[in-house]
């Protein structure tokens, strides 16, 4: 076998070209831990933003979009008090009156944004515990309370959203009373404000669900037949959970465009990589034969030239992982629901490393198998 | 009768050109015994190279038998070829084919890669082969960094490192101005007569050929002075 420290060696031979590899692999390793790290992100704020404890009563009918959904005012209360399990906090119960609107939302100085607007009541912070006010108070009427995100998403700068800022809903000014965290929920990109307030904006005579919370999760079942038993009020009944696993299906063509677009950069650099290495290795041929006449095998010069290619795209996925972790670990990617923050987890890492491998063993292989295939005497005269 | 190093019998060497058949050696008889500095001479496709890539295993003949050193030859795999020229073949190229990212230590130590060898023993045999071409004093140099003389040195260092049985050179002085190729063909013989090994030597320089024990002529494929 030829040394491994040929291999390294041959690196540095043509810098330029090892630039073009590494950077090459770099990209590539990027792009897929970007959309890796976008598609687990995406995954994981959408599995924690449902508690499998919460039924969500919808419209029948509606089960896809909360927003379209419609229900009776008086389901609540019929719900709350003839479903068994649900969750009581000091006398309360867990029963949330909810509209979800999406709104468009004007702030001083012109801008505007879309945003999820989410009326409820205070018994809203018991269906959704996760919710914790971390500066200022509960809203009241002509007020809002803005997840702690929801800046991002509105592509708004840090301090357009704090405590005593402004903003208008359907002609509206509404006050920013205080700011929540909700952790890796969409909740966190929302705004809430009193269920009556956004009724009148909205201009709706119902409301979009009710939210229960149940001790048990198993006692679903229980809120299921209710539905179905209450065919007055044309409700079904959805575990949270289940909604937003629902969601996270309809996003799925997203995220596959994230993967299509990686992919086919990937597939231009790897023919690009390819290139480079066909250069690098054609004006190597007859270095390769000598070595064959000396006596080495062709399984260990090709085996020397995988060791360069792989050692140039690992460099590539090693910077990547620095760029990655530098650049795009913590990084708020907002979407049409929510925001997450994108995770360079040990297997977006992993992943990354070995998409460098597998680069460099497959962008060796054909230059490579090319490099070693003429015969010995014509590889010999090759200039 | 002692064996002979190089044994070839109705040696013949054909490929396909198109449609052509080209047959660039015909039926050649030769023997060689050991020690000798045998010259090839002749023009451009008279077939000289082409007996030097047969006799060193670097290409297969169409026909005919070939023995060098006793061993049969003709008939092995490529892998197989591979592995028998490490153990018996040492290549001087007209262009040296030096790796020029390796020092002249680390070419010379090349083919003892191929063996089971501590570094301390391959250190010992590589400042040998480079004491006895005369440059110990440039075993850290690159190829870049000598003269075309020197860098023919290193090559010749390297094919004889290995302590193969049959060295063979395609025009080693053809490059070189006059006063290097002097001393790369002293060298030559000093192996041959001093050291015992067999060597062929491909050239157009007839003051080369006069280094040599004996000299073939070659024409069309065809061995035309066999004395």
């Amino acid at each position: 076998m030829l040394p491994f420290s040929y291999a390294t060696r041959n690196l540095f031979r043509d810098k330029a070209r090892l630039l073009q590899t590494v950077g090459g692999s770099a990209m590539v390793v990027l792009l897929v831990m970007g959309a890796l790290a976008i598609n687990q992100g995406m995954k994981q704020v959408l599995a924690a933003s449902g508690s499998p404890h919460n039924v969500i009563l919808l419209g029948a009918g509606s089960e896809e979009s909360v927003q379209r959904s419609e229900v009776a005012e008086q389901a609540a209360g019929i719900a709350g008090s003839e479903i068994p399990g649900v969750t009581e906090v000091m006398g309360t119960r867990a029963v949330s009156t909810e509209i979800h609107y999406m709104g468009l939302a004007r702030f001083p100085g012109g801008s505007e944004a879309q945003a999820l607007f989410r009326g409820v009541t205070p018994t809203a912070l018991l269906t959704h515990p996760e919710v914790q006010l971390t500066e200022g108070r509960y809203p009241r009427t002509g007020e809002v309370m803005v997840g702690r995100l929801a800046w991002r998403q509105m592509k708004l700068s840090p301090t357009a959203l704090r405590p005593g800022a402004t903003l208008l809903l359907e002609d509206q000014e509404l006050t920013v009373s205080g700011i929540f965290a909700a952790p890796g929920t969409v909740m966190e990109s929302e705004v809430w404000l009193p269920i009556g307030d956004l009724r009148v904006m909205a201009q709706r005579d119902s409301v979009s669900c009710v939210v229960l919370r149940l001790d048990d999760p198993d006692d679903f079942a229980e809120a299921d037949l209710f539905a179905k038993r209450r065919l007055d009020l044309e409700l079904s009944a959805l575990r949270e959970s289940d909604y937003y696993a629902r969601l996270n299906s309809f996003f799925a063509p997203l995220r596959a465009m994230t993967w299509l677009t990686a992919g086919l950069i990937a597939i231009g650099a790897l023919f690009g990589g390819l290139n480079t290495l066909y250069a690098a290795f054609a004006s190597r041929i007859r270095e390769m034969a000598t070595l064959q006449a000396i006596g080495f095998g062709r399984g260990a010069l090709l085996t020397s030239l995988i060791q360069e290619s792989t050692l140039a795209c690992l460099t590539g996925a090693f910077v990547a992982s620095v760029v990655a972790l530098l650049a795009l670990d913590g990084l708020v990617v907002p979407f049409s629901i929510g925001t997450f923050a994108m995770k360079i987890s040990p297997s977006v890492a992993l992943t990354g490393i070995l998409t460098g491998c597998f680069l460099g063993l497959l962008g060796a292989l054909p230059p490579a198998i090319r490099c070693l295939k003429p015969a010995l005497p014509v590889a010999l005269r090759s200039s | 009768m002692s064996q002979p190093m190089i044994l070839c019998r109705g040696l013949t060497k054909t490929y396909q050109k198109g449609s052509t058949t080209v047959t660039p050696l015909e039926a050649l008889d030769l023997e060689v015994p050991e020690g000798q500095f045998l010259a090839l001479m002749g023009p451009s496709g008279s077939g000289k190279t082409t007996l030097l890539n047969l006799l060193s295993g670097i290409d297969s003949p169409t026909s005919g038998t070939l023995e060098i050193a006793g061993s049969e030859i003709g008939s092995l795999s490529r892998g197989q070829l591979t592995r028998w020229r490490a153990r018996n073949i040492g290549y001087i190229f007209q262009l040296y084919h030096l790796v020029p990212i390796l020092t002249a230590f680390e070419n010379v130590e090349l083919p003892l890669l191929l063996d089971s060898m501590s570094k301390s023993e391959r250190r010992e045999k590589v400042e040998s082969a480079l004491e006895l071409v005369g440059l110990s004093d440039r075993m850290h140099h690159r190829p870049t960094e000598l003269s075309g003389g020197q860098e023919q040195r290193v090559a010749i260092a390297r094919a004889l490192v290995a302590d193969p049985k049959l060295l063979v050179a395609d025009e080693p002085t053809g490059d070189l101005d006059r006063e290097s190729a002097t001393r790369i063909l002293e060298l030559l013989q000093a192996l041959a007569h001093e050291h015992g090994k067999t060597i062929v030597m491909v050239t157009h320089d007839p003051r080369a050929a006069d280094a040599a024990d004996r000299t073939l002529h070659l024409e069309k494929g065809l061995l035309i002075t066999q004395p």
